[in-house]
């Protein structure tokens, strides 16, 4: 069932073309990332989907009905902004609680929504305090509680976690992935942070210059992605990708093979190179060479690699890993 | 001797600036206090009889007890116009710093030309008998809304542009109607810069002598500082009476001043830097 349809969305900031054109359904319950660097349209695109921003041209249908014009607590969705968005003279209960109180609903239940999504979120214990006494992730969860008292038809994030630092960036990652996979809601969540949208996407929507360069699964971008623009975007670190002679002599327009596909040897290969710099992650290593032939390569090896900076060696790429892009 | 420069220079300051806030005040208490002759000379001697109370009282029995019609007209047109004042400018400023139209341009000109234009006296009170607010408390009131709200505007529109626009959508997303954000996500945060307003505005409309002059004349109408007007013409020679009315109509915006000057200098540079 189909949650979300997007047809023909452009928006123009006059002259400017921002999205261009952009199609794209969403199945009900499905987790989705947009990803791409910055200026590339993703939020605008979510503000649009939001009822933030309107649309030049093209629908947008939300659960079955043309959204397109209607206003954003009309649409069913629910929001959480990469600044919280806090009320700050309000109490945690009530910042929960604004959405139904501006509904009028009935104290009782405003009181037990409340407490339901404070529970849910672990924040029960601070329902009465105001923001400014909370820490970042502890915000973002109020944030998430004031979106999930709406019951909203889809959950919209809008890069919910780049304030954080990276441990709690870490841990929030995972607290949202399984929010989400026990409300079972339709979300899409915008990033430009590819280690989010590996690891939370049912599907990741990878967009570039306003338009939508590929669509698929997270694994699917990473074994088969269609552009260089994507092979360089999903993967970290990235592709190493090459044009000119080598890749005329392989045939393509782009060649590309990822750091991960690459074996180092001391005596025979296909480059030899002499290693730049390491940097040592425990897990693994990365090391950059310098090819003569190619200029740099990032190569990931085991972490206790014998190799150090300044050795000349040898790197190979593994047969079938390598990506040809025609032009 | 590099160490106590400061010193000495913070005295020197400290000194030149008591003369010119603090020798003005003394001059009128001491003048408030003295008898009728005495006073007429205006000199900095202590008065020989300390007529404290006798003055007091015989200010506010002058004129059959028109100093309190004087406080109650002041006060109510300073409640009036401020409350007016806070309301609408807020508003405004609110409007005119989250909404990006060709009207701004506009608006903005109006709002300089109300802040830098003189206000031309004779056209006023002409528009005002057409619509027969002249010599009127509610015309009054309206003066100074009109002649202060773009400097309450520009306070405010500063300020709000420090409250980020996330907070507006969220407040959208919620459900929120346009007057539903204003009035119950932006203007609860807008108090530091409310309470500078109000002690700012009601201190300038309570000591406001001209505009009362030119546009609400009329025994019943008198506001405070016209009582001191009226007190000169009538006893031209009683200056101690005369000072100690200006020493009465001093004090109330000096204790506002006094209590709040903490929060005018936090109002007023909120909207400076953004945070």
């Amino acid at each position: 069932m189909t949650n979300l349809t997007l047809t023909q969305i452009r928006k123009a900031f006059g002259a400017l073309e921002v999205i261009k054109g952009i199609d794209l359904d969403v199945r009900s319950g499905e987790f989705v990332v947009f990803v791409g660097p910055s200026g590339c349209g993703k939020s605008t695109l979510l503000r649009m989907i939001a009822g933030l921003e309107e649309a030049s041209s093209g629908t947008i249908d939300i659960g079955g009905a043309d959204v397109t014009y209607a206003e954003p607590s009309k649409r069913g969705i629910a929001m959480v902004f990469q600044s919280y968005a806090l009320y700050p003279h309000m109490t945690v209960a009530e910042n929960i609680g604004f959405g139904l109180s501006l509904a009028r609903r009935p104290k009782a239940e405003i009181e037990a929504k409340v407490r339901a999504a404070a529970e849910t979120l672990q924040l029960t214990s601070l329902l009465d305090r105001k923001p400014k006494a909370l820490s970042g992730g502890q915000r973002q969860r109020v944030a998430i509680g004031r979106a999930i008292v709406r019951d909203p038809k889809v959950f919209l994030f809008d890069e919910p976690l780049s304030n954080l630092d990276a441990s709690l960036r870490a841990q929030m990652r995972l607290e949202i992935a399984e929010l989400h996979a026990r409300l079972k809601a339709t979300m899409i969540y915008v990033t430009h942070d590819q280690t989010e949208a590996m690891t939370m996407a049912d599907k990741i929507v990878v967009l570039n210059g306003g338009r939508i360069e590929q669509v698929g699964s997270p694994m699917e971008l990473y074994r088969n992605p269609t552009t260089p623009f994507v092979a360089g975007f999903i993967g970290s670190p990235k592709m190493n990708l090459y044009g000119g002679p080598i890749a005329e002599r392989m045939g393509c327009a782009t060649y590309g093979i990822r750091p991960e596909h690459i074996r180092l040897s001391n005596e025979a290969g296909t480059w030899q190179g002499r290693v730049r710099h390491i940097e040592r992650l425990g897990a693994d290593a990365i090391l950059y060479l310098d090819v003569p032939e190619l200029g740099e390569m990032i190569v990931r090896t085991e972490g206790e690699t014998p190799f150090s900076p300044g050795t000349i060696l040898w790197a190979s790429p593994i047969s079938g890993a390598e990506h040809k892009f025609a032009a | 001797m590099r160490h106590i420069r400061p010193y000495i220079t913070g005295g020197i300051t400290l000194l030149f600036a008591a003369v010119i806030f603090i020798l003005p005040f003394l001059f009128i208490a001491i003048q408030a206090m003295k008898s009728k002759s005495e006073a007429s000379r205006l000199n900095f001697s202590l008065p020989q009889e300390w007529l404290f109370w006798q003055n007091l009282i015989a200010v506010f029995k002058a004129r059959d007890y028109q100093l309190l019609l004087a406080y109650f007209n002041s006060t109510l047109i300073t409640v009036a116009s401020v409350s007016i004042l806070v309301i609408l400018s807020a508003m405004v400023g609110y409007i005119m710093q989250r909404r990006r139209t060709s009207w701004n341009a506009i608006a903005q000109i109006a709002l300089f030309m109300g802040l830098m234009m003189p206000p031309a006296v004779v056209p006023t009170i002409g528009l005002l008998q057409d619509l027969g607010l002249f010599k009127t408390i509610h015309g009054m009131v309206l003066i100074q809304v009109a002649y202060n709200l773009s400097f309450s505007t520009l306070l405010y529109r500063s300020f709000i542009s420090t409250i980020p626009r996330d907070l507006d959508e969220a407040a959208l997303i919620d459900g929120a109607k346009p007057w539903q954000i204003f009035f119950r996500v932006i203007l609860p945060l807008l108090k530091p810069v409310t309470v500078t307003n109000i002690v700012v505005q009601s201190i300038a409309i309570f000591n406001d002598f001209t505009n009362p002059l030119y546009y609400l004349p009329g025994k019943e109408n008198v506001t405070v500082q016209l009582t001191l007007y009226n007190f000169q013409s009538m006893y031209t020679s009683q200056y101690n009476l005369l000072f100690m009315n200006i020493l009465l109509v001093t004090i109330p915006p000096l204790i506002v001043f006094i209590f709040f000057n903490r929060q005018i200098v936090a109002g007023m540079t909120a909207g400076a830097v953004k945070g």
